[in-house]
């Protein structure tokens, strides 16, 4: 365990998992048959999400068709939690988010993080500006966090997606991953992709931000613009510029380049999140990702934390809908906030934070214990709502005391 | 053809083989040709540079060279785009044959048609339309032919190639035209699964190539699919007014050109859409700021056109010293 923090994190929830693993999803075992249990008195819900509930139905035909496959009664270990995520076979509907290259990632971490999600066959995202600060081949490197997952990724699941953004386009990371003899099995094998970084959650409107000591700062000069920032220098990159046209080409040139490469693109959460997915998909994207306003890893100014982009839960209902693959991140580290997500509308949900936080608990196995939980719990609340996939998820699913609502022009018929 | 043709393992037994000889013979005279064509219609033979700030970005999915140029980094060219369009300010029709180095998608080393490093017969024609291009290339390329045809026929025997597959091109009937959309709906009633937003595909090329006895320019390619330099179409938006020129017998594409964009805004937005980033042109678009003339022009792979003229199962055949992607070699 490091400094690592999260003071807007459920950290020492996260940090009981990653040591724990599903014992964590239920109350202490040591309460088992003494204490009388019920709904948990805690601090208000911090949004949308947390404020709704699933609502499983009484009546289940879905749970119907899964007896009369099953030819016996289902339980929530029949929930298969398979799924094509962003055009890879996962074998749970998560993602591990994008970290950068800020120093809270050190390189147990990342590689550590990477590692278990290649073993638990879970797709992977690697960061803009991975490269360009910490280099291409090395320890703390794009190259290794992608061996790291590769080395430990079962056949046929998972898959690396590599961001890239505008400056980043100097460094031909996308060009330099797809010729690379090291990245060719995950290439042959359908498992690379390359993600298009339009902005994030942390600071919607803005670009990559970190601070870098002085012989950092002289390396980035003339790539980035440099500022000092008390006794340090604050590295900006551009958020690049997007409107429909150029968003649109964009994935048409990265599929016509990289045409066996999935194609995912990463919005912010603006006003206009429904189109500019839109816009993505029908050019093609494989995935949009979509990170709330509540979301990020990264450092970013503290207004821009406080008071900038639509939490998720607003992205999703503007979204209604998705007619693509649509992922999600912000805030997410158990199963009924990634449940709420699926029933909103998202195929995968990511954890970023959560996994950071969880592999600095404990290198080895953090990451996987968490996600142990996650599954079991995901399992328990899609059988639930009398549900088997989570595919087959739906807004019907979700209540809320100021209603789901949900654009019409994305209503679903039936 | 055989695409698994192996390179060659030791650079003397390829540059002594009577094979490699006749195949640089063809493309000494291929030269003469061009030069003698070209030079007659009032072209000025420039000297491209090697290396430059900031190169050609518009190679599908190639990576670029870095050198370290006194502490910049500077790149080996991919193409000599950039330089033609500059190079207008001095002279209105100029050519030169360029190298170009591109580390090419390892997946390429299977395509017989890549190699990383390579020349392109580069043109440029200040004021000239699209139509304008295919015109020069078409006479260009009869004229280069016709010269190996009278000039090489001991070489073409030796390689066992029969003169008479260009008696299609010098017949003088002219270069059949289909638009992009139109050879995508051919390979999709081939069969072929061809992305209608893309490139033609290695495969689909391949294909398409494989049908005709004749070459045949590919023209309006979907935005998207090439670098910002090639003109949107303000008649048709989202198709570029370029081409392609492909051999015919399965040998594929031998030459890429454009109406070239060469307004300012237009070509910041064109790069923007292209992913690029801007700041890295700071020459170039100070150049375009303050004026550059329009133009057409098209880059003809040397190597491409001395493999059909010869008949070779692989472009590396055409090369001295060939570096096919991914092998390590001399």
């Amino acid at each position: 365990m490091t400094a690592l923090r999260a003071g807007t994190f459920p950290e020492q929830a996260v940090r009981e998992r990653a040591r724990t693993g599903a014992a964590a999803a239920f109350p202490s075992l040591s309460d088992y048959g003494s204490a009388l249990l019920g709904e948990p008195v805690g601090p208000a819900p911090a949004d949308a999400l947390d404020a709704a509930r699933l609502v499983p139905p009484v009546f289940m035909p879905l749970r119907l068709e899964k007896l009369i496959d099953l030819a016996r009664e289902p339980l929530h270990g029949d929930v298969d939690l398979a799924t094509t995520v962003g055009g890879f076979t996962a074998r749970l509907p998560l993602y591990l988010s994008a970290f950068g290259s800020t120093r809270a990632v050190g390189t147990d971490l990342g590689l550590a993080a990477a590692a278990q999600a290649g073993a638990l066959g879970i797709p992977m995202v690697v960061g803009e500006n991975v490269v360009p600060v910490d280099g291409y081949t090395g320890e703390r490197s794009l190259l290794a966090r992608i061996s790291a997952y590769a080395d430990h990724a079962p056949d046929g699941a998972g898959g690396v997606v590599v961001q890239q953004s505008t400056e980043d386009a100097d460094a031909e990371v996308w060009n330099r991953v797809y010729s690379d003899p090291a990245t060719r099995s995950l290439l042959d094998s359908g498992r690379l992709g390359f993600e298009l970084k339009v902005g994030q959650g942390a600071k919607p409107g803005l670009g990559g931000l970190t601070v870098v000591d002085g012989d950092a700062a002289d390396r980035l000069a003339g790539q980035y613009a440099l500022e000092p920032l008390g006794d340090r220098v604050l590295r900006s990159a551009s958020p690049g510029t997007f409107t429909e046209e150029i968003l649109r080409q964009q994935v048409r040139l990265m599929r016509n380049n990289y045409p066996r490469a999935r194609v995912w693109v990463k919005l912010p959460p603006g006003r206009d999140v429904a189109a500019a997915a839109d816009v993505a998909w029908q050019a093609g994207a494989d995935a949009v990702t979509v990170d709330g306003a509540e979301g990020g890893s990264g450092w970013a100014p503290t207004a821009s934390l406080a008071g900038v982009g639509l939490p998720l839960a607003e992205c999703l209902r503007r979204i209604g809908s998705p007619c693509g693959c649509l992922l999600v991140s912000g805030r997410v580290w158990e199963g009924l906030r990634a449940v709420k997500c699926l029933a909103a509308g998202a195929t995968a949900t990511g954890l970023g934070r959560a996994a950071l936080l969880a592999v600095d608990e404990n290198p080895r196995s953090g990451l996987t214990r968490l996600v142990e939980a996650m599954a079991l719990e995901l399992r328990l609340l899609i059988s639930a709502l009398g549900k088997y996939h989570p595919s087959a998820l739906s807004t019907e699913d979700l209540w809320s005391p100021a209603g789901w609502s949900v654009p019409a022009s994305s209503m679903v018929a039936g | 053809m055989d695409t698994t043709t192996p390179a060659p393992a030791d650079p003397r037994a390829h540059l002594t083989s009577p094979a490699t000889r006749a195949v640089l013979r063809v493309q000494h005279r291929v030269l003469d040709a061009v030069r003698e064509h070209l030079g007659g219609r009032g072209f000025t033979e420039m000297l491209p540079p090697v290396i430059g700030p900031v190169t050609d970005p518009g190679a599908r999915g190639a990576k670029q060279v870095d050198v370290d140029y006194y502490g910049h980094r500077y790149k080996l060219m991919t193409s000599a785009i950039l330089y033609k369009q500059a190079s207008l300010t001095a002279f209105d029709r100029i050519f030169c044959i360029a190298p170009n180095v591109r580390l090419e998608p390892l997946e390429t080393s299977s395509t017989s048609r890549h190699l990383a490093e390579f020349h392109q017969i580069d043109v440029e024609v200040a004021g000239a339309s699209r139509d304008d291009a295919t015109r020069v290339a078409e006479d260009l390329v009869v004229h280069v032919v016709r010269r190996v045809v009278e000039h090489c026929v001991a070489e073409l025997g030796v390689l066992g190639r029969d003169p008479d597959a260009f008696t299609d091109l010098v017949s003088g009937r002219g270069f059949e035209r289909r638009t992009h959309a139109t050879a995508v709906a051919d390979l999709h009633g081939f069969g072929h699964d061809q992305n209608p937003d893309a490139e033609i595909d290695w495969t689909g090329e391949a294909l398409l190539s494989s049908k005709s006895s004749s070459p045949f320019f590919v023209t309006d390619y979907p935005k998207g699919s090439r670098g910002f330099y090639d003109r949107e179409n303000p008649a048709n938006p989202g198709r570029l007014l370029n081409f392609d020129l492909l051999a015919p017998e399965g040998y594929g594409e031998l030459c890429s050109g454009s109406e070239r964009e060469h307004e300012y805004a237009a070509i910041v937005a064109r790069m923007r859409e292209t992913g690029e980033n801007p700041a890295k042109y700071a020459w170039y678009l100070k150049m375009v700021r303050e004026g550059v003339p329009s133009s057409a022009g098209f880059g003809i792979g040397l190597e491409r056109l001395v493999r059909y003229l010869c008949g070779l199962d692989s472009v590396w055949q055409a090369s001295a010293f060939p570096k096919i992607p991914g092998v390590v070699s001399p």
